[in-house]
């Protein structure tokens, strides 16, 4: 699975602008499921079961990633952009990106540090204040490579820290994975599957392909923040690596479906995988749209816990990528014997 | 001389302040084509360039070799480590930076941070203290690799900009060794001025005190300090900057010999090279401060090469001007007619 959540997470796509992962995702599964795209981009993916059972379940990812998108070239070539999906500045600045169709290189600059007073070191600067440098000498140079809606990415090496893996993307990319590898099993009942597009700007591709699935249940797989680094203590390290996948209660979308959550700390139990929940109640995923849709949906989220998510050095561990399988798979033939 | 690839070979080796045996080692191997007799003098690169012959005033062409970073300090019981930094670092843009520990292989590693998630959006710079990096490995394994003092430099590759320009992380002042080599190359053969030594001077980053011991040594009547300079971007101030791509900038300083200062401008008129001044008003924090109170005094300048986003990943240069600053050079140090 790694070398396939590798190339998934090498891969671009940004909201919105997520046809190369989509790509990607429809060669890896186009022979062992019926799929199509809605209006949107999301690839609704129906994998044949043994039975079909009475209830219906989709599983979920989502395939956008956060980014950048130039808004403007101004005078000197330099770049104006706004953020696509919530990054903070400080994971902005002093970076490496590529940018538009033809994957410019640029940077983010900031003004060196010698240039700063006391008050300004100490704060990051404002987004709107940064832009991007490619090289250009003027506007003029700058306009024959990139024009004002291209989209900028991330340029981040994929690495192997220890038994660690360090990329950018890995939200949700490695929900991606899963989802990839689970389609190519052997399933005991009928199963949707669906790639999201826009879940980073507002959970907005879920929205379309839930209601056009009309599931009764569903799984949202993500990659969650985890904060377990030196210094965090307690309930502020949220959830950590290396404890398997993350269940929620709660974040800032979705109150999830109680026996849902009971169900996958039994199977965990069951099959001898570590399991946690967050200890804080924060952010949110696609299951904030998808568990209001239609009638309602009883929806579950699995996460890997993933530190530094959006930035271009998220970290994951692969044991929990393992685990986490492990209980999906379990969870989506358990679920429709509810 | 393939500039571009001098400029990036040297950037891309590591050598953190009192950790420049990597970066020190690979000057000395493109040294030496140019000065056989080059060796590393207590962390000085140090060479002599062709025949020096009696009489002449003696010149040292200085770049420093080392770079920023940080030193390991601990390792926690987590298995997470501890830093201090080695010269002006910008702590805005620590978050996520990716960087390698240099023990006794290079291991991997990304500076913790807290998403925006968690924080609510408004994340504090961190001090130095509150530094970790997280390498994926626990302390046992870590403490067979890594030890205290052992240098952390930034993970991060030359990339080619637009037209001439490029990006990298050590570029300050690599870009001045380069250009120093390449002008050596344009002199091979040449008679010269001056009898030149060239001095990749260490721990520059953290006080100069590579060039100290070095302009102790070697004892220079001239001193041009081949360094970086802030290039013009937004949100810096434009009186105190030169441009990308308008050529090396010519330090005129009370502390700087103005017949020197005025040598370059001539010489930079004399071969219609572009040029740009560079006014300081005391010090010039370069090595150029160490060399002209050095033992009874010499004459020293800067040559700068403009260069934007000092001291982070993401340093900008135009390899034109490090041509550029290689011509002046050349063309201050031959011998007239």
């Amino acid at each position: 699975m790694k070398e396939l959540l590798k190339e998934l997470c090498l891969t671009d796509g940004i909201s919105g602008d997520e046809s190369a992962v989509r790509e990607l995702i429809i060669n890896k599964i186009k022979d062992v499921c019926e799929y199509r795209v809605d209006s949107l981009g999301s690839i609704i993916c129906f994998r044949k079961g043994r039975k079909t059972p009475a209830k219906k379940l989709m599983i979920c990812a989502h395939m956008d990633e956060v980014g950048f998108m130039i808004t403007s070239v101004r005078g000197d070539g330099t770049l104006s952009f706004g953020t696509v999906g919530g990054i903070d500045p400080s994971v902005i600045i002093g970076r490496q990106v590529r940018v538009g169709k033809e994957r410019i290189n640029g940077v983010v600059g900031s003004t060196a540090v010698h240039n700063l007073s006391k008050e300004q070191r100490e704060k990051a600067p404002d987004t709107d204040s940064l832009y991007i440098d490619i090289g250009a000498a003027d506007k003029a140079e700058a306009e024959k490579y990139v024009s004002p809606g291209d989209c900028a990415y991330f340029s981040s090496e994929f690495a192997e820290l220890g038994t660690r893996i360090k990329s950018k993307a890995l939200d949700d990319r490695a929900g991606c994975a899963m989802m990839i590898e689970l389609l190519r099993e052997e399933h005991e009942y009928d199963t949707y599957f669906v790639f999201n597009v826009q879940e980073e700007i507002g959970l907005r591709g879920s929205a379309v392909s839930a209601f056009a699935v009309a599931p009764d249940y569903a799984i949202v797989l993500e990659a969650t923040t985890a904060a377990d680094i030196d210094g965090a203590e307690g309930a502020k390290r949220v959830c950590e690596l290396g404890k398997g996948p993350v269940i929620s209660f709660m974040d800032r979308h979705t109150i999830y479906d109680k026996e849902l959550y009971s169900l996958a700390f039994d199977i965990a139990k069951e099959e001898g995988l570590p399991c946690q929940t967050k200890t804080m109640i924060a952010g949110g995923n696609d299951a904030g749209a998808i568990h209001i849709s239609g009638k309602g949906v009883r929806t579950i989220a699995v996460s890997l816990p993933c530190r530094y998510l959006h930035s271009p050095s998220s970290v994951i561990e692969s044991a929990d990528l393992e685990s986490t399988y492990r209980l999906v798979r379990t969870l989506s033939k358990r679920i429709p014997e509810l | 001389m393939d500039l571009k690839q001098t400029v990036t070979a040297l950037s891309e080796v590591h050598g953190a302040s009192g950790s420049e045996r990597n970066a020190a080692e690979a000057a000395l191997e493109m040294l030496r084509s140019f000065c056989p007799d080059a060796g590393i003098i207590n962390g000085n690169v140090t060479g002599h360039f062709g025949e020096h012959r009696e009489g002449l005033p003696s010149l040292v062409l200085d770049a420093h070799i080392d770079q920023i970073g940080f030193a390991v300090t601990y390792i926690t019981d987590d298995g997470f480590i501890k830093v201090g930094n080695i010269g002006g670092i910008d702590r805005r843009l620590l978050p996520a930076q990716p960087v390698v520990i240099h023990g006794k292989r290079d291991i991997k590693g990304v500076i913790c941070s807290v998403p925006p998630h968690l924080t609510g959006g408004s994340s504090k710079v961190p001090e130095i203290d509150e530094v970790s990096i997280d390498t994926g490995m626990t302390k046992e394994e870590l403490e067979l690799i890594i030890s205290q003092g052992d240098s952390v430099t930034f993970d991060v590759s030359c990339r080619e900009l637009l037209g001439s320009r490029i990006t990298g992380g050590a570029l300050d002042d690599r870009c001045g060794a380069a250009a120093i080599l390449y002008a050596l190359e344009m002199l091979k053969g040449k008679k010269t001025a001056y009898n030149v030594t060239v001095i990749f001077s260490a721990q520059e980053e953290v006080g100069e005190r590579g060039a100290k011991i070095g302009a102790f040594d070697i004892n220079p009547d001239i001193a041009i300090a081949v360094d970086v300079s802030f290039a013009y971007a937004i949100g810096e101030d434009e009186s105190k900057c030169g441009y990308l791509g308008k050529g090396p900038m010519i330090g005129i300083s009370p502390s700087l010999s103005r017949e020197i200062s005025d040598g370059l401008i001539n010489a930079a008129k004399a071969g219609n090279i572009p040029y740009q001044t560079e006014v300081m008003s005391g010090l010039t924090s370069t090595n150029a401060d160490r060399y002209s109170v050095n033992r009874c005094g010499a004459k020293a300048c800067t040559l700068s090469i403009p260069l934007r986003n000092m001291h982070t990943p993401a340093e900008v240069i135009d390899l034109t001007d490090v041509e550029l600053t290689a011509r002046l050079l050349a063309g201050f140090i031959t011998e007239g007619e």
